[in-house]
């Protein structure tokens, strides 16, 4: 009745409207029925397997390049860090530095003489001899025998000069002498410099009442050295048994170690006696 | 080219030890860096090559110093005579007077020190620092002296040849 041709055409339709019928009918709730689980069970491991493997190598690939840039970017990174230390310690410097520097200037103000701001270059090669080098010499007014002072106090004296450079005898040399009086007390002796950084002070009679910790300034009778100015403190009084003196440490209020300038007076002021002789 | 050598390594140990030494705190006990080179130019070269050297670096030192002018003259004159006078009883590269020369050059420049010291100022006193600073030198020679020795006879050794190819690689 049908030909072969027109069964095959009803049998396709009738199997589109059944799809059709069977896919409306679920549209609405989603099973599989169980078969899925089982699906799942068998090719989940090899998916996931699979997957973490390309996971894996995308990763590699990805932190590869990635690793490269951060890389360059960590070696710019420490570049600009490492430049803005220096930078940062080169402020940092400048800032001390101009402390320091305004300090000796407020210091300059306050003395009367007039003065030359040196840097220390230099320091003896020796344990045993304390002096420093410094960078102004005959051609700025240095001369033998000028007395080179600092905020905190007397630094030492010029014992020998050159055209551009000093060298400065500090106090705490076991050569150098400077006239000193308490400044509490107005009693007289002589500071002589010791290797261990510190001074003694010479000739202190044994009645003068002096204390740790009284402040010892130059009593400007050396002809040296300007009158008031800082020279230490007492830090130490040995009365020993017999003789008329008393054993007196006096320690300099300036941390020669770290001296980085220091003035010069030019024109010290002169005494009497001293222009008569 | 020795001289030259001589000139520069002393400069450059007058420097080191006047600007750099004074701002490193583990260095403050750190002795006079010419004693190993003065020992070095007793131990291995003539006598004729290092007694200039010996009085060219001696004023230098002088002049910086602060001590009597002449101390450290004579201080290198007398360690190169002693040195000169020890390696002619003792083998220059015998390994126990390389460790212990420099540490006894640093004795005796010392010795010289608180000699002349005493003549100038009579009533000096030494006190427990002076003797432990004197120590710690003695120390620092026994660490490094055999190393600087042996660093100088490399250097002036690897020069002297550079200097003789070059000059035969010209001629």
């Amino acid at each position: 009745m049908f030909s072969k041709k027109m069964v095959i055409i009803l049998g396709a339709v009738a199997l589109i409207v059944v799809n059709i019928i069977i896919l409306s009918a679920n549209s609405g709730r989603y099973s599989s029925y169980g078969s899925g689980r089982t699906v799942f069970f068998l090719i989940a491991p090899f998916q996931k397997t699979v997957t973490q493997s390309i996971q894996f190598f995308k990763k590699i690939w990805g932190h590869y390049f990635f690793l490269i840039s951060v890389a360059k970017e960590n070696d710019n990174l420490k570049k600009a860090i490492s430049h803005a230390i220096d930078e940062n310690n080169k402020y940092r410097e400048i800032e001390i530095s101009n402390f320091r520097l305004r300090n000796l200037l407020n210091f300059r103000k306050t003395m009367n003489s007039k003065v030359i701001v040196a840097e220390v270059i230099g320091q003896a090669p020796s344990f045993w001899f304390k002096t420093i080098i410094i960078d102004k010499g005959k051609s700025d007014g240095v001369k033998k025998g000028l007395p080179v002072v600092v905020p905190e106090g007397i630094a030492g004296q010029v014992i020998d000069v050159s055209c551009n450079y000093s060298k400065v005898l500090l106090i705490i040399d076991r050569n150098s002498a400077v006239d000193a009086l308490v400044q509490r007390t107005r009693d007289r002796g002589l500071i002589k410099g010791q290797s261990d950084g510190r001074c003694l002070s010479k000739y202190v009679l044994r009645k003068h009442d002096i204390k740790v910790g009284d402040t010892v300034v130059s009593s400007g009778l050396d002809g040296v050295f300007p009158k008031g100015l800082r020279v230490g403190y007492i830090s130490e009084i040995v009365k020993p048994d017999s003789g008329i003196f008393q054993e007196v440490t006096v320690t300099p209020y300036i941390d020669f170690e770290k001296l980085e300038e220091v003035l010069v007076v030019l024109d010290p002021p002169k005494h009497d006696f001293l222009s008569k002789q | 080219m020795t001289y030259c050598f001589y000139i520069c390594a002393s400069l450059c140990l007058i420097i080191f030890q006047t600007t750099i030494i004074p701002h490193i705190p583990l260095f403050n006990n750190f002795y006079d860096l010419l004693i190993p080179f003065i020992i070095y130019l007793g131990l291995f070269r003539p006598a004729r090559e290092g007694i200039l050297f010996i009085l060219v670096s001696g004023f230098l030192m002088d002049n910086l110093s602060g001590g009597p002018f002449g101390l450290y003259l004579t201080t290198y004159l007398w360690l190169f005579i002693v040195v000169k006078l020890i390696i002619k009883y003792l083998h220059a590269r015998n390994n126990i007077l390389l460790l212990f020369i420099v540490a006894a050059g640093v004795l005796m420049e010392n010795l010289i020190f608180i000699v002349s010291i005493f003549l100038s100022i009579p009533d000096s006193q030494f006190l427990a620092i002076t003797i432990r600073t004197v120590i710690f030198q003695i120390l620092w020679g026994v660490c490094t002296g055999f190393f600087l020795l042996t660093f100088f006879n490399h250097i002036h050794n690897k020069l002297q040849k550079w200097f003789n190819k070059l000059i035969d690689e010209k001629s």
